[in-house]
């Protein structure tokens, strides 16, 4: 069972969250942005990659090739498309 | 079913994510009515910043709408939301403290608006923002469990679930945290703040 003391925390806490509400045109914002998503969306479903690897020096090899993953997976991601990196 | 009944039907959760899936943007807007006071509170909690809570709320939401593929329909939707939110809150808070407040800092000094000077701090209400700043002040790892606890009333198992972290971590941030948070607020000397003394007894 809960103390005293926690239950007045418990008390505190919610009624410090709760003096605070989000503004009233954010339901309006986020399905406007929702809808420039959508209709925005890149006809670009599939980014069919295959890296040549072999041709670099063995010492940039694994940099670029991890650099490379990490800006596919950020910018798909930005721009709402999915990439697949073969 | 009468028509009256039909109407009255709550839509589930598992309903709206497959409409949402299918793209209806009705479906997001019934779920962000829904949640999206959980979403908020949450993200009011850990960053201590209605501005940025609200961001991070319309961020939340845009992602459920742009990774609904992804979810799956025959589960939950509340421990996608808190994760999502807790995850989004702890990188803002990070950002900010890496980032942004040594520039809001020379901000303020420049522009003459230091904010612990009595005019700032006659804006806001004094209790309040000792529970802020109480709260604000726990680590990071424990502010997140104190918040889903006490102001989101989950279980221990749920938010072991949430953070994916083990009950026992679950339980022990959330010691250290609530004798952090007490001894800031004056629980344990049973000297509480008299603003908040007068609203809670």
């Amino acid at each position: 069972m809960e103390n005293k003391s926690d239950a007045l925390m418990r008390k505190i806490l919610k009624k410090w969250v709760n003096r605070q509400h989000p503004p009233d045109s954010s339901r309006r914002r986020l399905l406007w942005d929702a809808a420039y998503i959508s209709s925005n969306k890149i006809d670009l479903t599939l980014i069919f990659l295959n890296p040549q690897v072999k041709s670099y020096s063995s010492s940039t090899e694994n940099d670029w090739h991890q650099r490379f993953f990490s800006w596919i997976n950020e910018n798909s991601i930005q721009f709402g498309i999915q990439a697949r990196i073969i | 079913m009468s028509k009256g009944a039909e109407e009255k039907r709550v839509i589930s959760d598992s309903e709206l994510a497959l409409s949402l899936q299918a793209g209806s943007l009705e479906a997001l807007g019934v779920l962000y009515d829904r949640h999206r006071g959980l979403v908020f509170r949450t993200a009011l909690a850990i960053t201590g910043d209605a501005e940025a809570a609200a961001d991070l709320m319309h961020d939340v939401f845009l992602r459920l709408h742009r990774f609904a593929a992804h979810i799956d329909p025959q589960r939950p939707l509340e421990p996608w939301l808190y994760r999502m939110t807790t995850n989004l809150s702890y990188t803002w808070v990070k950002r900010r403290q890496r980032w942004f407040r040594p520039f809001e800092d020379v901000a303020d000094w420049l522009a003459g608006t230091h904010k612990d000077t009595p005019a700032y701090q006659a804006e806001m209400d004094d209790s309040w923002r000792q529970v802020q700043q109480a709260v604000s002040s726990l680590p990071l790892s424990h502010r997140g469990v104190v918040v889903l606890y006490y102001v989101n009333d989950l279980s221990l198992q749920e938010i072991s679930e949430i953070l994916d972290i083990p009950v026992g971590t679950v339980k022990s941030r959330l010691h250290y945290g609530r004798q952090a948070l007490k001894q800031s607020l004056g629980l344990l000397a049973g000297e509480i703040l008299p603003e908040l003394q007068y609203e809670f007894t």
